[in-house]
């Protein structure tokens, strides 16, 4: 009686391998984007003929309780000026444009040191605002 | 399936973290050249909660847009068109950016005059 040996077939499975594939660009998209401000309290001021920033290199948020933050991090507005030339480098004009997301409560006091940082730092200022909802009673 | 519903799931979490980033872009010239400003005939804007003057004179919050147009209108100038912002410490944001738009709007150039820090020593 002769006995054939079991032949085992090494299969790669391709619709398993391409939906890791998939979610490892998702994961790295992710990654990329990894500015996470979503915990900060802000609510925007309102304002009309909105645009889009042409890019966005920094972020400036200062929430409700008047802490100010870059990227995502909480830092004294005395620092900023240093911190935000140090993220802009030698961009050119046009591509240094810092997001500026201020609760729309936050006082001058706050808020405009702040500003003059980033006009110190020569980035270009981007008010985050939100449409008025009747842009007849809007300035 | 499970594949697929965990990419759902993926895709519906990057779909509701966008951020919201329209807005309003503001060039504020650097501190230096404010001193140039405030040295030439430049207009300036203070602004308190309820109030906004225009060179020390006050007005109504309606009369100023229709004002400021007229005052920049007159300006031939970029340098005629700095308006220098003379903002009270407790002015919201809210409002700070409601008056620099009507300004920008009337083709000024918004640049800011800021309290400086003062140290006062007591004996």
């Amino acid at each position: 009686m002769i006995l054939r040996r079991k032949t085992f077939e090494a299969t790669v499975p391709s619709m398993a391998m391409g939906d890791i594939a998939f979610l490892l660009l998702i994961f790295i998209v992710l990654l990329a984007r990894a500015r996470d401000e979503s915990h900060l309290v802000w609510q925007p001021a309102t304002g009309t003929e909105l645009v889009k920033p042409a890019n966005r290199n920094a972020s400036v948020v200062i929430d409700r309780q008047n802490v100010t933050y870059l990227n995502g991090r909480a830092i004294p507005v005395e620092t900023l000026a240093a911190e935000l030339e140090s993220l802009l480098g030698d961009l050119p004009a046009g591509g240094r444009t810092v997001l500026f997301k201020v609760h729309k409560d936050v006082i001058a006091e706050f808020f405009e040191p702040a500003i003059e940082a980033v006009s110190e730092a020569g980035g270009e200022l981007h008010h985050v605002l939100e449409p008025a909802s009747n842009p007849a009673s809007a300035p | 399936m499970n594949d697929i519903a965990f990419i759902l799931i993926v895709f519906f979490l990057v779909c509701a973290s966008v951020e919201p980033e329209d807005g309003r872009s503001q060039v504020i010239p650097r501190s230096e050249k404010n001193e140039k400003a405030e040295a030439s005939q430049s207009t300036e804007v203070g602004l308190t909660p309820a109030t906004v003057t225009i060179d020390g004179t006050p007005y109504r919050l309606e009369e100023f847009p229709p004002r400021i147009r007229q005052l920049l209108a007159q300006k031939k100038t970029e340098a005629g068109r700095v308006v220098v912002l003379k903002s009270q410490a407790d002015v919201p944001y809210a409002h700070w950016i409601a008056m620099t738009e009507i300004i920008e709007q009337a083709g000024g150039i918004v640049t800011l005059l800021l309290e400086e820090e003062q140290a006062v020593h007591l004996n």
